[in-house]
């Protein structure tokens, strides 16, 4: 595969040509209630050849028919001659690279019957469905493992063999018209030996779903907020996260004042960065999909804006240099800018030093989900607890935290020293490419005031 | 090669379908104002279900080993729980729209071109302008045991526009898009600037939100959030797993007397158009709400067959993963389709002393939809005052319960509009809580 590669590479006429080549063995087992609703394994591959003439655009061509490689690099090439372009696409140099970076499989899922993965996933399954006032269930084993190749006309080779392995879980609490649920989320660039172990967190969920059906609903209003680990994480890839992906500004000037870097985002103890490099974790691969190596870039560092996530393109546009998170879900994509593993760095001190002060708020946990648009955001705790007088108090649902990114970011007054990585499964979804695997993490947060959504008293 | 499938399932199974389905995707991208890139992607895959000692197993593969794939099919099958699946005969199919021989053709210049216009008449100060133009050619088959072999071809064409504003820390973003078979018409080109250029205008003033329990007009944009919780509910699925609240209430009246939902395949030209569905069943029209009354739920082969009913043709498959009842094109309101102004909320507004508009909300889909409850920041909204748009709302938060909202409707806007594969006008809702910060 290395040579067909090679060689399309070499009898491309365009001045720059990248190639992509991947091949995918998945596997799933998933159960609705009770019941198997599919054990299956599937087959995937396809290329995708971008080039750019001196002075044309961006040509394109992915497919499944891997037979069509050289003539669908013909193809790119004309489409990219279609795009005149007044100002040429200018890429940051990156030294070539090349390398053969077989990630530790952690035992290859390819090598394990679907009948124990379907054993594994029905135990638990039956943790959730055991759990009493739970009427439904969901639960899901995904398990993958890519051969990818990568070549450009610059020099960069690249061969590499990627695991991925995911479990979720949905526990559904109901009595008479109210429903409940419980997430739980794993997903880890690992195999088959990280997939054990997992039954305590399937039943926490379950028992929380049930709990949440006698808890009320959380008066809406603004409060001081605490939020856990999962929830910072989360908080920090929708609210910022997004915003420093300099595709976002790389062609607009006032985006980009917006994002001027040496902009005070938030107070001296707030501190956020982006690490593809971090071992074993979902969004960690070696290099990008154009051949970039991966890094741990500093986007916040004591309160002040001093990086951006950037492709290759993104980053000669700016003048910076490539971070390498130019990231694409398949072959039949595009590479964009996008996050890997992004954090808030751990602060000091422990949770209930964090709450001491606090006589009425909203400790905010877990993440049912989150969205950002622009400078506004929103997210959805799984599940909260009052916090009164300085302690967590009563469970409180519907916790939906919103509000404007800049207020929000300066508000961030106190940073636990407890860090800890999400290894949540799920992925993010920008550009029509979703879902891709990132991951979040952080310690717990403390916000002075922020909006929560709920029950307006009449 | 798909009949040399079909004669391998019957030799090695004991029944099976297939869906095979090759496509060609052509994108022409804008990007802040100037032509960026063009790209095709080029995808063959087959999907394969079959059934075996009463079992059923799925695989899916974009390679041509055919024989691995039954293998894995069958090794599905075999770890797979009992079901009495039927598998469609061959039957007439209804006459539908879904191929367009101009669309089809249109050359990269003619695609670049309707971008192009539309960068021009979209461009102003201050403002950056994404267009996209995507244009599908697919082929599909549809094949099993039962008899079934049929195949049509279908076209398909988004042109999506989008604005983003940045003025200080207040950034406003518009989008729209125009969906179907064809080419988007002058008109149907015009309704895209126009919506953009209305909502732009009246973006500018910034209003104060409100706050209390108010009136609301959901645009046909903005209720996504309203109708998410709706579609779930009248999934055959969701019914048979006991959590949906419409579970029990086919032939009541649980919604305003004046409020329907269709699911209708057989609209001409609309993307979710099709005569067949993914597993060989005819399309036809499914009144799912009509006048307030719950009438019918979404079924696919293998649903049906665990609810003990029949397919109604919804069956969505794609090359990997087994089939699902998914909907197709859903016709929602008060069964009027209206004349289609394009003022925002068509005329609703004028009756509503103190509101919103919500054309936009963030997070939909997020919170605990089954249940109906939603809460959500605006993302794009407009304040009204003494019937009339006052300025754009920013900072303010919607929660109400859709069930409860949906109870009675307070009116139908005449602004009935396609949004994708949904058809639908604004909807004016009353007692919806908002919150501000």
């Amino acid at each position: 595969m290395k040579d067909r590669l090679a060689d399309a590479l070499k009898a491309s006429r365009a001045d720059f040509t990248e190639i992509r080549i991947e091949r995918t063995w998945s596997s799933s087992v998933s159960f609705r209630g009770k019941r198997l609703e599919s054990a299956t394994a599937s087959e995937d591959q396809g290329g995708f050849v971008r080039v750019a003439d001196k002075g044309y655009g961006w040509g394109i061509a992915a497919f499944t028919s891997l037979d069509e490689l050289p003539a669908m690099v013909r193809r790119a090439r004309e489409l990219s001659r279609a795009v005149r372009l007044d100002e040429p696409i200018r890429l940051a140099e990156v030294p070539p690279s090349q390398a053969e970076a077989i990630l530790d499989l952690d035992g290859d899922v390819r090598g394990v019957p679907l009948a124990e993965k379907r054993r594994l996933l029905e135990g638990y399954n039956g943790e959730m469905l055991a759990v009493p006032g739970v009427v439904d269930t969901q639960a899901v084993y995904r398990d993958e493992v890519t051969e990818y190749w990568f070549g450009n006309s610059e020099g960069t080779l690249l061969h590499e063999l990627r695991p991925e392995i995911t479990l979720s879980g949905q526990a559904i609490a109901r009595r008479d018209g109210t429903i409940e649920k419980g997430l739980e989320s794993i997903g880890l660039r690992k195999g088959w030996n990280s997939a054990a172990d997992h039954a305590a967190g399937f039943r926490e969920v379950a028992l929380r779903a049930a709990a949440l059906l006698d808890a009320p609903t959380v008066i809406g209003g603004t409060y001081p907020v605490v939020l856990d680990n999962e929830l910072a994480g989360v908080f920090i890839h929708e609210a910022f996260g997004h915003l420093s992906e300099a595709d976002f500004v790389y062609e607009n000037a006032q985006a980009r004042e917006m994002m001027t870097l040496g902009r005070r985002f938030g107070r001296p103890v707030l501190n956020v960065g982006d690490n593809g490099a971090a071992s074993g974790l979902r969004g960690t691969l070696p290099f990008d999909d154009e051949g970039t190596p991966t890094q741990d870039t500093a986007l916040i560092r004591d309160g002040v804006l001093v990086g951006r996530l950037h492709s290759r393109e993104t980053a000669a546009a700016l003048g910076e240099r490539p971070t390498g998170n130019a990231r694409a879900i398949s072959f039949r994509h595009a590479p964009i800018v996008r996050m890997t593993n992004t954090y808030i760095a751990a602060g000091q001190g422990t949770v209930p030093d964090l709450m001491q002060d606090i006589k009425l708020g909203v400790y905010a946990c877990g993440a049912f989900g989150g969205q950002t648009l622009l400078e506004n955001f929103s997210f959805t705790a799984a599940y909260g607890r009052m916090i009164r007088d300085g302690a967590p108090a009563e469970l409180v649902k519907d916790v939906v935290l919103a509000g404007s990114l800049f207020q929000t970011l300066d508000r961030i007054e106190r940073i636990a020293g407890d860090f800890r990585w999400n290894q949540m499964g799920g992925g993010c979804g920008k550009g029509g490419q979703f879902p891709l695997a990132v991951t979040e993490g952080g310690p717990h947060v403390r916000i002075e005031a922020a909006l929560v959504g709920g029950d307006v008293p009449a | 090669m798909i009949e040399r499938l079909v004669a391998a399932i019957r030799s090695r199974a004991d029944g099976g379908d297939a869906l095979w389905r090759q496509s060609e995707h052509t994108t022409v991208a804008f990007e802040s104002g100037r032509l960026k890139a063009c790209g095709i992607t080029e995808e063959t895959g087959v999907n394969l279900r079959v059934l075996h000692n009463g079992k059923v197993g799925v695989a899916g593969t974009t390679t041509t080993d055919l024989d691995d794939l039954l293998s894995r099919a069958l090794a599905s099958a075999e770890l797979g729980e009992p079901v009495a699946i039927a598998f469609p005969d061959a039957g007439a199919l209804p006459d539908v729209a879904t191929h367009d021989a101009t669309a089809a053709d249109a050359s990269l210049d003619h695609l670049t071109s309707i971008g192009a216009e539309l960068v021009s008449r979209l461009t102003r100060p201050g403002c950056q302008i994404n267009v996209s133009i995507e244009r599908e050619i697919a082929a599909t088959r549809v094949v099993g045991t039962g008899g079934v072999d049929a195949s049509y071809r279908a076209t398909g064409v988004a042109v999506s526009v989008d604005l983003a504003r940045f003025a200080g820390d207040d950034v406003l973003f518009l989008s729209d898009q125009y969906q179907g078979t064809d080419l988007p018409t002058a008109r149907d080109l015009d309704a895209l600037v126009r919506t953009i250029d209305e909502r732009y205008d009246r973006a500018l003033t910034v209003a104060a939100p409100p706050e209390g329990t108010l009136p609301i007009v959901f645009t046909p944009q903005g209720l996504s959030a309203i109708l998410l919780p709706v579609r779930q509910a009248l999934s055959g699925k969701v019914v048979l797993q006991g959590i949906s609240p419409l579970a029990t209430k086919i032939g009541e009246a649980v919604f305003d007397a004046a409020f329907s939902i269709t699911d209708d395949p057989l609209q001409p030209r609309r993307p979710g158009s099709r005569p067949i569905d993914d597993e060989g069943t005819p399309s036809r029209r499914l009144p799912l709400v009509e006048q307030g009354v719950v009438r019918a739920f979404i079924y696919d082969l293998e649903t049906a067959a665990r609810a003990g009913t029949r397919s109604t043709g919804h069956g969505t498959r794609g090359t990997f993963g087994k089939p699902v009842a998914d909907y197709t094109n859903m016709v929602v309101g008060s069964g009027e389709w209206g004349v289609g102004t394009s003022e925002i909320g068509g005329g609703l507004v004028a009756g509503v002393r103190d509101g919103l508009v919500i054309d936009e909300l963030i997070g939909v889909g997020q919170g605990n939809v089954i249940g109906g409850a939603f809460s959500h920041p605006v993302a794009l909204a407009y304040r009204i005052e003494r019937g009339e748009i006052t300025g754009r709302v920013k900072d303010a938060a919607v929660a109400g319960n859709v069930y409860e909202l949906l109870k009675r409707i307070a009116g139908f806007g005449s602004d009935g509009r396609w949004q994708g594969s949904r058809w639908s006008p604004s909807l004016l809702l009353e007692g919806v809580s908002v919150a501000r910060r």
